[in-house]
Formats: structure tokens, C-alpha cells, sequence
């Protein structure tokens, strides 16, 4: 990694949510001959990530979390105005269709997913909670999703991830998904057996398990 | 080579360890709970005796003759009124005495049977006729409990805007106050239903999983026992935590001047001490795709920090996906077993 002293300035604004330091950084670092992508590779990538480590230690809370994704954004813009008509434009990190199964009205878990997947570049349309399968498939394919994620939170309600499935197959759309899924209840071995993509353990581990999966 | 070594993983699947590994499982464990925590890591004698404990040769461990603790119960009674899966059907009254007479409880609990507060106002006289009925029946003292679950007083399911809509579309205050109000009902309707069991002779009352919708969750909780204790300062009050730290959903809400989010175990129960509680319930999450003897040493060490600074009993909660034990509906008897004897060995809780 590159020691230039701005990219931990940058990073260090936007993991304490300074998003005008962050604007302000990215304009100066691009208007004085740098290489939009570095700014975004260097340090605000690593920036989010150690947001993301924060939050999942208990240092860092959800409304900051949200300002560190604002800011993350604004960069984001900035870098992408930059480096228009070019290769290297930021496109979106992949897109996900997310809900919470039919019966299961939990959603604070799942608002810090949200949260999370948009401070890492990812599209995301929230279906909301106690969601029919029928209507997660039907989004999917409307807005051509690169993945369908789905959280359970009691042991009764998983059973729909496993008829998500089974539904996908049935409708053949299996392949034109990859799917994930989470909840208190949920398992690495619950997901193998009902043959869903990936299991994540907590929102940024479902980050990391996209990433992987669209990469 | 040694003889691999039965265990299994966070999520309960049969693996087998050599015992080198389960030693660094064990250390990578400890040692993880160490820095998140900022607490102090098992020594190398814990360390030690957490791994013989593991790797027993028995099923089924136990501690030595004089080392026993309490076993009370949150809501374990539900499991046997349910018809699904692993319920009994039985009667709320069944249930509850087959607790405390074939499982042997120290202490028994009449669960509402949403196990939340919210929905108890409306049904409280027949949770007093119940609760009145299963008291004059049972040896052991009869708690009353459910989850302050103060997700339920947000839209659509209550009056409070929902602050998992609001965040994202970056109202914070707005869903911070609203995070407020929900608060303020809920501490309120604890109280109330406390006080209506109270003047029918309630013998303890639970929170149980306190801070499950974050610190203001946590908070309400706390203030409930605070008027709890006005109330009638000999009550009993347990609190029980939601997950091994608060999350922080608000992010400034305090207690006595001491921000609630980020509070770990043994932060947690000085804050419910203060609040007045008799008993700290503790929960550490597990994590599904590590093994059970990282898990439980992790376990073991944030829930020895909260023994260590506890003026209180803590009873760790040995329920599936927490402290130690495996993320099954089933829980398996080797792990309870294990994590049981741990954490009152090496832990030091005074009851589970």
C-alpha cells in the first residue's frame, strides 16, 4: 500500500464521518494530478472496511455508520465524475434484492445490512420484512439482481429460504442468482442444505460473501 | 499423532480435532474476546483446564460434588407448551411444574406466551389469574418474564416510527428520537404489568434478552428495574442481555452518565447492577462457522471478566447460539455439558 500521507488523512475523514473533509480531500487529491482510483483503493475502500470492523466490534454505531456511508458516496461521486467515459469508472458493486421471509417481522438486523452493503457500493433494493417468496423472485428478475438475500430469524420462518430455493430452481431462474442467507437461527449447514450460495454469519461477513461471490 | 478428538462446530456439526488444534482453538478464542473486549485472556492454567474439560473422554461432563450452581429459567417453559418441533403440549401450569419437577429448577418462570412485555397490558388479568393459580403449585419461586422486544412498539406493529426505515434514508434524529419514545412506552409498560403482578404476590420478574433492539432497548430496561425496585425494593429482577455487546442502534443513549452501545459484559453488568438488579444474565453470541471450543473459550473469557467485577449473581444463559453453545434447536448434551462445567468452573458464574 502506498505511504502517502493524504490517503490516511482521507481514509481517517471518512471513518469518523467527516464527509466534507472527504469531498474536500478527493477534489484537491484529483485537481493536483492524482489518480482518482488510488484515492479510492488507498484509502477510502480500506476506510469503509475498517468502518465496517468497527461496527462489528461495538466501537462504532449505526448512525455513524450511516454518515460513514454517506460520506463513502460522496467520494464515490467524486471519483466517478472523474474518471468519466473511462475504464476505471466505479460501477455499482454488483446489485442485491434483500427481505426478510414471509412470518418473520424482525428488521433490525437486516437495516444493518442495508446499511452496510450500500457503504460498500452494492445496489440494494430492501423488500422489507414478512416478504412471499413470489414477490422476492418477481423483484429479482425486475431489476436483474446480481444476488437475492434473504434473513430468518426464528427457526420457524427458515423453512422459506429452503422454498426461495426450491422456487428459483422450479421457475428457472436458479442460475441467474446467487443466493445468501443469514438470521440468528441460520447455518453454514442450513445454507449447504438447502443449496443457497453462500451464509453469512453477520452483515459484514454478508459483504464479504458477495464480494466474493460477484468478483 | 494423537487420537483426533470429538467436537463440533459452532452450528453443532461432528468434527474431529487433533488436540493441538483444539489448543489453538481454545487460545485464538480467549484471545479474540481479549482485544475486542480490551479484557484480560485466560491464563495458561485456564487455558488448560478449558481444554480438559473439552476433551473428556465422557458424553456427558459434570463439575465435582459441592460445585454446583442454581439452574433458573427464561423461558425454557415455552419449548413445553409448544406443538412444534421439540414442544409437549403441555398446559402453562404442566409446563411449569414439569420444570421444576422433572428438570429440577432452582427457580420457575410463567412466560407470556409471545415472550414479549407489549402485549401483556391487554391480557394482564388472565396473566394474574395464571400466574395467581401456578404460584400456590410450585416449590421453587415462581418468576414472571418476557422480552422488553421494544422493536414491537415501532410501525407497523406500534405507534413509534420505525428507525429501520429512517436510517436509511439518513433521518437519524428522527430515528433516534423515535428510538426515545419507543423507550419511554416501554419502560412504562414493564412497570405497569410489574406492578399488577406485584400486588398479587409476584415472587421475581425477568428481562430477558435486554438490548435486543439496541441501547435505548437496553436502557428501558434498565429504568424499568430502577422503578421496579422503588416499587418494592426486595423484589427480585433479573436482567438478561440480549448479545455480547449493546448494539448501538442510537448510539448516545447512557445510563448514569455511561454510554450504553458498545458495552461489553463485564461493562454491562455494573450498569445493571447500578440499576438495581439481583441477577446479570450474560449472553455471548457464537459464531456458526467456528469450532465450539473457540466459541466457548471466547465465551469463557468475557463472561470471567463480568464475574471478576460483579457484585451480583451472574447466571450465564446456555441457550443454542449462545455462550459456547451451538446454533441447534436441539442443543446437544456434550456441548451444555461442557460449556455448563466451564463456565462455572473457570467463569465462575453462580448460576446458569
Amino acid at each position: 500500500m502506498n505511504d502517502n500521507p493524504i490517503y490516511k488523512e482521507a481514509k481517517d475523514y471518512l471513518v469518523s464521518q467527516k464527509k466534507e473533509q472527504v469531498a474536500e480531500i478527493t477534489k484537491k487529491f484529483i485537481a493536483d494530478g492524482g489518480n482518482p482510483l488510488d484515492i479510492m483503493n488507498h484509502a477510502f475502500i480500506p476506510g469503509i472496511n475498517e468502518v465496517g470492523d468497527l461496527f462489528g466490534r461495538g466501537q462504532l454505531f449505526l448512525p455513524e455508520l450511516m454518515l460513514a456511508a454517506d460520506a463513502m458516496l460522496v467520494a464515490t461521486d467524486i471519483v466517478n465524475e472523474a474518471l468519466e467515459g473511462s475504464v476505471g469508472k466505479q460501477k455499482s458493486g454488483g446489485t442485491v434484492v434483500l427481505a426478510t421471509v414471509k412470518g418473520d417481522v424482525h428488521d433490525i438486523g437486516k437495516c444493518i445490512v442495508v446499511s452496510l452493503m450500500k457503504a460498500n457500493g452494492l445496489t440494494v433494493h430492501d423488500l422489507g420484512r414478512d416478504v412471499e417468496v413470489d414477490r422476492i423472485i418477481e423483484e429479482a428478475v425486475k431489476v436483474k439482481a446480481d444476488v437475492i438475500g434473504t434473513s430468518a430469524l426464528l427457526t420457524t420462518t427458515m423453512k422459506q429460504q429452503k422454498i426461495l430455493e426450491e422456487a428459483l430452481k422450479s421457475n428457472g431462474l436458479r442460475d441467474q442468482f446467487k443466493t445468501v442467507v443469514g438470521g440468528a437461527p441460520v447455518t453454514p449447514r442450513w445454507a449447504a442444505r438447502i443449496g443457497a450460495d453462500a451464509y453469512a454469519e453477520d452483515a459484514q461477513d454478508g459483504i464479504v460473501k458477495i464480494k466474493e461471490m460477484l468478483n | 499423532m494423537t487420537k483426533p478428538i470429538r467436537t463440533r462446530m459452532g452450528d453443532g456439526e461432528l468434527v474431529m480435532m487433533s488436540a493441538e488444534e483444539i489448543k489453538e482453538e481454545v487460545l485464538l478464542g480467549t484471545q479474540d474476546a481479549a482485544d475486542r473486549g480490551n479484557i484480560p485472556e485466560l491464563t495458561a492454567q485456564e487455558l488448560e483446564q478449558l481444554f480438559d474439560i473439552i476433551t473428556e473422554s465422557g458424553r456427558i461432563v459434570s463439575v465435582t460434588p459441592g460445585e454446583e450452581v442454581v439452574v433458573i429459567d427464561d423461558g425454557s417453559t415455552l419449548a413445553l407448551t409448544s406443538e412444534y418441533n421439540d414442544g409437549a403440549a403441555l398446559s402453562r401450569s404442566q409446563a411449569v411444574m414439569t420444570y421444576q419437577n422433572c428438570c429440577g429448577a432452582d427457580t420457575v418462570l410463567l412466560p407470556h406466551n409471545d415472550f414479549s412485555y407489549k402485549p401483556i397490558k391487554g391480557v394482564i388479568n388472565y396473566e394474574l389469574q395464571d400466574y395467581h393459580t401456578i404460584s400456590q403449585l410450585t416449590t421453587a419461586p415462581l418468576f414472571y418474564g418476557a422480552q422488553p422486544n421494544m422493536g414491537l412498539y415501532y410501525q407497523p406493529d406500534g405507534p413509534c416510527a420505525n428507525p429501520s426505515e429512517l436510517l436509511p434514508q439518513g433521518k437519524i434524529e428522527e430515528a433516534q428520537q423515535a428510538q426515545l419514545d419507543a423507550a419511554k412506552m416501554l419502560t412504562d409498560d414493564i412497570v405497569y404489568i410489574f406492578k399488577e403482578l406485584n400486588s398479587i404476590g409476584l415472587e421475581g420478574i425477568n428481562l430477558d434478552t435486554s438490548g435486543s433492539a439496541g441501547d435505548a432497548d437496553f436502557m428501558a430496561a434498565l429504568n424499568a428495574c430502577v422503578e421496579i425496585k422503588k416499587i418494592n425494593p426486595e423484589m427480585p429482577v433479573i436482567v438478561g442481555i440480549a448479545s455480547e455487546f449493546i448494539l448501538g442502534m442510537h448510539g448516545k443513549v447512557e445510563f448514569e452518565g455511561k454510554r450504553l452501545a458498545g458495552m461489553y459484559p463485564h461493562e454491562q453488568v455494573k450498569t445493571v447492577e447500578a440499576a438495581g438488579a439481583s441477577i446479570f444474565g450474560p449472553a455471548i453470541n457464537v459464531n456458526t462457522s467456528s469450532s465450539f471450543p473457540w466459541n466457548l473459550s471466547r465465551a469463557v473469557t468475557f463472561i470471567k471478566a463480568a464475574t471478576d467485577v460483579s457484585n451480583i449473581p451472574v447466571h450465564a444463559n446456555v441457550g443454542m447460539g449462545v455462550n459456547g453453545i451451538p446454533m441447534l434447536e436441539v442443543s446437544t448434551v456434550d456441548c451444555v455439558t461442557r460449556a455448563s462445567k466451564a463456565l462455572v468452573q473457570i467463569a465462575k458464574v453462580d448460576g446458569l
